[in-house]
């Protein structure tokens, strides 16, 4: 759940940053609404609107592991976007000048010039980002979505051993969000580029 | 039940939204200002706890610790007081995560106003510890402001996850509001602009005050 909904969001994420910066004016205040209401509401009321409330507008039935991806994705993108955003024009500005003046068009200069910087700049955020996310995924529980931590509570109730179920519980999201942030920190020191860094 | 009865009902879970909100604030305050320092000025064995610290309240799920706190140390005879009370709970351990939000927000803040100043303190004679208080800490605030405020909101967004214990706060509110009404839109939807109203405003400002107090400063 955490890596598909990562990655399902840096896609949307990506396309809207670009919508952003240079989609015109109605697409970016369109965009800010959406990453307003993502950014500034609880995640179990997101899950919730997605469970209970459209499903019911819409007349249609979403299975709870479908909804918790929706949500995911949805909520990551609107973080990611931001990172993204902020890789793309605190760094790029002149560089997109300079793709344009050399006859390629906005979206290709977007796509060669731009996009593969931006990509290796934001990884230290885009780190922090999984890590949110990761520690997220507990919110499942509401709606019963089966993972990690309502398993442990599954467990607790059956084995009456609560402290150590918990405790153990943290250690496992300790150990794997350490080890995929220390592989990020790695591939980012591989991959970046020398002087230009953002501050997450 | 009616749309403005609804909203009663779900604006009456408010107090206790704001309550752990402020008071788990505070709390990672209080942990969060002295960390960053210790991690800042002491020797290695202490930074390596705080390092711990940090790393573990940032990793695990606010969830995990506050079952860990209710239902397992709530569950040692000895800890029932305070550990069977539910908003104590939910406060305390989003205080323990704040606590390693704010320790990095203000060690930071401290990196940001650089080791010159703390050198020209002692050099004026100023102990190790009035530097501290006299030169950094005030200096840091004005830093910090913007990462405080987005700590705030997380905070308020946070304060939702007391649902599974069963803290009557909005998100509760919200919820029992949906199940007597069987209204399963506005309830949600009201309560998600409420908590954004609770958030945005404020750390837009504290945002723009931060950056404009910093530019005056010259930091």
């Amino acid at each position: 759940m955490t890596f598909f909904g990562v990655i399902l969001g840096l896609g949307l994420g990506t396309l809207l940053a670009i919508g952003d910066l240079y989609g015109g004016r109605v697409l970016s205040i369109i965009i800010k609404f959406y990453v307003e209401f993502f950014r500034g509401s609880p995640l179990i009321i997101q899950l919730f609107i997605f469970y209970y409330s459209i499903p019911n507008l819409l007349g249609i039935l979403i299975d709870n592991h479908t909804v918790g991806l929706i949500v995911f994705t949805l909520n990551s993108a609107a973080y990611q976007k931001g990172y993204i955003k902020g890789a793309m024009e605190s760094v790029f500005e002149d560089q997109m000048t300079a793709a344009l003046s050399l006859g390629l068009s906005k979206a290709q200069s977007i796509r060669h010039v731009v996009l593969p910087q931006a990509m290796r700049v934001v990884i230290p955020a885009w780190s922090n980002e999984f890590a949110s996310m990761a520690k997220s995924t507990a919110a499942l529980l509401v709606i019963a979505v089966p993972e990690l931590t309502s398993n442990l509570k599954a467990i607790a109730s059956w084995t009456w051993r609560v402290l150590e179920t918990y405790s153990f519980g943290a250690l496992i999201y300790l150990i794997w969000i350490s080890v995929v942030m220390k592989i990020l920190d790695i591939i980012y020191n591989k991959v970046k580029i020398p002087e230009i860094e953002i501050t997450a | 039940m009616d749309l403005s009865e609804k909203l009663i009902l779900i604006l009456s879970g408010l107090p206790t939204t704001l309550a752990i909100s402020i008071l788990s604030f505070l709390l990672g305050f209080i942990i969060g200002l002295p960390l960053a320092f210790v991690r800042t000025y002491t020797s290695k064995p202490f930074q390596i706890l705080v390092d711990g610290y940090e790393k573990v309240l940032r990793s695990v799920p606010e969830i995990v610790t506050m079952l860990f706190l209710y239902f397992g140390v709530g569950g040692i005879p000895a800890f029932r007081f305070p550990f069977k009370n539910s908003f104590f709970v939910a406060t305390f351990a989003l205080g323990l995560r704040s606590g390693a939000n704010q320790s990095q927000v203000f060690r930071s803040a401290i990196r940001g106003i650089g080791e010159e100043q703390m050198v020209a303190a002692r050099s004026l004679g100023l102990s190790r510890l009035q530097a501290v208080f006299h030169v950094m800490i005030p200096q840091t605030f004005i830093i910090a402001t913007p990462g405080l405020g987005s700590e705030y909101a997380l905070l308020v967004k946070d304060s939702s996850y007391s649902f599974i214990l069963g803290v009557i706060d909005m998100m509760r509110r919200a919820d029992t509001v949906r199940k007597t009404s069987l209204d399963t839109v506005f309830p949600y939807i009201a309560t998600a602009l409420l908590y954004i109203l609770l958030t945005f405003p404020l750390a837009t400002y504290l945002d723009s005050w931060g950056s404009r107090k910093k530019k005056e400063l010259g930091l």
